[in-house]
């Protein structure tokens, strides 16, 4: 039988990920917005799994607009991360040294 | 809902503004490079539509409309009248600033308007999904503007680092907002207040959402220990971009702090306020302390940024009315304080030269005096130097800590504004007693002059006589946080 | 065991082995295609959850779309992949202990009895026609409205972002626009000067001299 703590440690887990990723992949921008990908997904996860439980809707309809905001998002990331390419030829953290103090 | 229900009026000043930007967007596919200073004078007549329509649909009691998504209170009036008229003045103060740099483009006009409507949302947002909307409207369209100066390493790096760091928060805040959601089974903040209220939320894990949620709001306001954008950002963008992201965006972010932790979960004060002072603290003494060892004045007033968020929060951890409209009274002076600062630095600059070191205000006095004297005037507001607007303000929010038997916290908290203070009469100490190193003429467009003269003027006036506008905060805070 | 809880840790073991990839893959390209396995088998886990409508939706947006976008951009940048891997092994033991302690608290408060979890019971199986897309669309347009038309204008500032960020007009091609070669008038080319015809000769030399004296 599943339970609502199936899902939400599922979603814990991928969460922790996540994180692990962004620690790991501090050099690398692109993998770092994957890793916030993964993080978006498991809020969603926890929306979904307590929109079932709790029988109410409001739950997927935050995840509709989660996925939308993210598409916006991860467009607007990517310009960035264009153009910081034409502008500097590498997208690792550790060359972006202009702002420091 | 029935959409003859559907009452459109509260929300008129946000719709006036989306029909106004999208007029401005398509204007820029029709007009040529040489004509851009049109979409500067229609933003500054959007704004003042804004504000006209703003004060005709204003109600003495707050009024929901959106099937509850949306209120339009005594608190969102103010803040958002504040706004228009941050927002005025920061497009005054830039407007020959972005035209040196090739950033007089609809761009950047549409997105400044863009991410105002989010801090309008934000503001009027009474439930927890139009504030996660507002909130992204805002940072989406800042990360753009930052960006925008697309030829500038320093600025697009600024983005890039507020981009990753900015969706990590949105996905910590998202994080706890689905725990509360599971906790309380609603996303209404009035009826998540009422379950918290009435004990029929699981506490674990509203308790366990509440860490993630104010570990992202904590981001969003610039706070230790997530404060390593401010900076950064300040430091990277172009100086009219700092300023809106300096200025009115803490507004907004203060009253959406408000709206989620008081207006939502004032039942668990116990647990946010241990959490905030904390917070407060380390931002106060980071953020005074590592601004001494700056030489760039931009990275300085981050810092100090950074500082006096930590002042704000006291207020706002105070948990009493008056503690909050000290809050909401300590940022709109603050919003005013940067205002000026900025304002200074942008004038200063000119085509090919960026004012932003401690050495470029040196000897301002001798160059122009009365400049000279608003800088002072703000640094001293900033210090907390009396009889200044800045000290009324630090002077209310510690009284509200006081009133709560806080008296570490007060004690950290005069402390901190002493330190802070030398590093704000270093400034002081650079602008009249150091020799000039450019001895150039500062030119400055006649109304920015005016403008840039009264908000230094204001410091004053309002430092003297704060009693009107903390009356009208007070009556704010009462009005919009009695209905729940 | 159910045949849904076997489904579920089946589905469960391939996502958390797709994530740990993306965040751990060499080449960007294969972290993509470790996201897409991760999206899809999380749609798999929606629709246990009966959540139809999103499970299709973050196949077709996420993965048509935004993975595609994901994708396109790596293989667009020219990636020095072994200089953005450098510090990988040398972060791994901090970054493993710090994502491990996490993900042990998080586990240990979300399976602690009293966390009370075990009060929430799913609600009784839907109807076989029971439409999950009628259900939200209706909320969408009528209850959501006002987050409906913000996400509308999210969108839109995203175009206008990505494109005032990288569309360029290039200024050394030699591109002929034919309108503007028709419309040409002889006046737009040729300027007629006019000068005397004959020139005095005196006031030329004296010009010349001056020049060569400068």
């Amino acid at each position: 039988m599943l339970t609502l703590t199936h899902f939400l440690v599922l979603a814990a887990i991928l969460f922790a990920i996540s994180v692990l990723g962004i620690f790991l992949n501090r050099k690398n921008l692109i993998v770092l917005l994957m890793a916030i990908e993964l993080m978006l997904l498991a809020v969603n996860f926890n929306f979904i799994a307590f929109s079932h439980y709790l029988s109410d809707t409001a739950g997927q309809i935050f995840v509709f607009f989660i996925l939308t905001v993210a598409a916006a998002e991860s467009a607007i990331g990517l310009a960035i991360l264009v153009v910081l390419f034409r502008n500097m030829r590498t997208i690792n953290v550790e060359d972006l040294g202009s702002l420091k103090g | 809902m029935n959409w003859a229900d559907l009452n459109l009026m509260p929300a008129l000043p946000e719709l006036f503004m989306s029909v106004a930007i999208l007029v401005i967007l398509m204007l820029d596919a029709f007009i040529s490079d040489a004509k851009r200073g049109l979409h500067y004078g229609l933003a500054l007549l959007t704004l003042a539509g804004c504000a006209v329509l703003q004060v005709q649909t204003y109600s003495a009691v707050p009024v929901h409309t959106f099937s509850g998504m949306f209120v339009s209170d005594a608190l969102s009036s103010l803040v958002k009248l504040a706004m228009y008229g941050s927002t005025a003045m920061v497009l005054v103060y830039s407007r020959q600033y972005i035209a040196d740099r090739g950033l007089l483009r609809g761009e950047f006009f549409s997105l400044a308007l863009f991410a105002l409507l989010g801090m309008n949302i934000m503001v009027s947002a009474s439930h927890f999904l139009s504030l996660y909307m507002g909130l992204e409207l805002l940072s989406l369209s800042l990360y753009s503007l930052i960006a925008l100066q697309r030829d500038e390493v320093k600025a697009t790096e600024a983005a890039m680092k507020y981009f990753v760091l900015g969706a990590l928060a949105s996905g910590l805040l998202l994080y706890g907002i689905s725990m509360i959601y599971g906790a309380t089974g609603t996303l209404d903040l009035a009826l998540v207040a009422k379950a918290i209220k009435l004990h029929t939320a699981n506490d674990m894990l509203l308790v366990f959402g509440l860490v993630f949620i104010v570990a992202g709001l904590c981001f969003k306001l610039g706070t230790v220990p997530f404060h390593m954008w401010v900076p950064d950002v300040y430091q990277g963008s172009a100086t009219a971009v700092t300023l809106m992201v300096g200025a009115a965006p803490k507004l907004a972010a203060f009253v959406f702090v408000l709206r989620i932790l008081v207006q939502g979960m004032e039942a668990m004060v116990a647990d946010w306020q241990a959490m905030l002072a904390l917070v407060a603290v380390l931002s106060m003494a980071i953020g005074n302390i590592t601004a001494i060892a700056q030489t760039n004045i931009k990275r300085m007033l981050a810092y100090s940024t950074i500082s006096h968020m930590g002042f704000l929060l006291l207020g706002l951890l105070a948990g009493t009315p008056d503690g909050y409209a000290a809050a909401l009274f300590y940022s709109l002076i603050y919003v005013l304080m940067s205002m000026v600062s900025f304002g200074i630095l942008l004038g200063l600059s000119r085509a090919g030269f960026e004012c932003e070191t401690l050495d470029d205000l040196k000897g301002l006095n001798s160059r122009n005096s009365w400049y000279a004297l608003l800088m002072l005037l703000t640094m001293f507001s900033m210090a907390g130097v009396p009889p200044l607007a800045g000290f009324y303000a630090k002077f209310a929010v510690i009284k509200a800590i006081v009133d709560i038997h806080l008296y570490w916290l007060a004690i950290i908290a005069v402390m901190m504004s002493l330190i802070g203070a030398f590093y704000y009469l270093r400034v002081v100490k650079n602008i009249y007693f150091d020799e000039a190193q450019d001895t150039s003429a500062i030119v400055m467009r006649a109304d920015m002059k005016l403008v840039l003269s009264i908000n230094a003027v204001a410091l004053l006036v309002l430092g003297m006589l704060p009693e009107r506008v903390i009356e009208l905060c007070i009556q704010a805070m009462k009005q919009s946080l009695t209905v729940i | 065991m159910s045949m849904t809880t076997v489904i579920f840790y089946i589905l469960s073991a391939i996502l958390l082995f797709a994530a740990i990839r993306v965040v751990t893959a060499k080449n960007p390209v294969h972290a993509v295609l470790y996201l897409v396995l991760a999206f899809f088998t999380s749609s798999g886990h929606w629709l246990l959850l009966q959540s139809e409508f999103l499970a299709i939706t973050l196949v077709l947006v996420y993965v048509g779309a935004v993975m595609v976008l994901f994708l396109f951009v790596v293989m667009m940048l020219d990636i020095n992949v072994e200089k953005l891997r450098e510090g990988f092994w040398r972060n791994l033991p901090v970054a493993a202990t710090v994502g491990l302690i996490m993900a042990f608290e998080m586990v240990l408060i979300l399976t602690n009895p009293h966390t009370g979890l075990a009060d929430y019971k799913a609600g009784a199986a839907l109807a076989a026609d029971a439409s999950n897309v009628k259900v939200l669309g209706r909320q969408l347009y009528t209850t959501y409205l006002l987050p409906f038309e913000l996400a509308a204008v999210v969108l839109l500032v995203a175009m206008v972002a990505a494109i005032g960020l990288t569309q360029r007009s290039r200024k050394d091609t030699k591109v002929v626009d034919a309108a503007d070669q028709v419309k040409v008038r002889s006046q737009d080319r040729v300027r007629i000067v006019k000068m005397q015809a004959e020139k005095n000769v005196e006031a030329a030399d004296t010009a010349e001299s001056g020049e060569q004296q400068a």
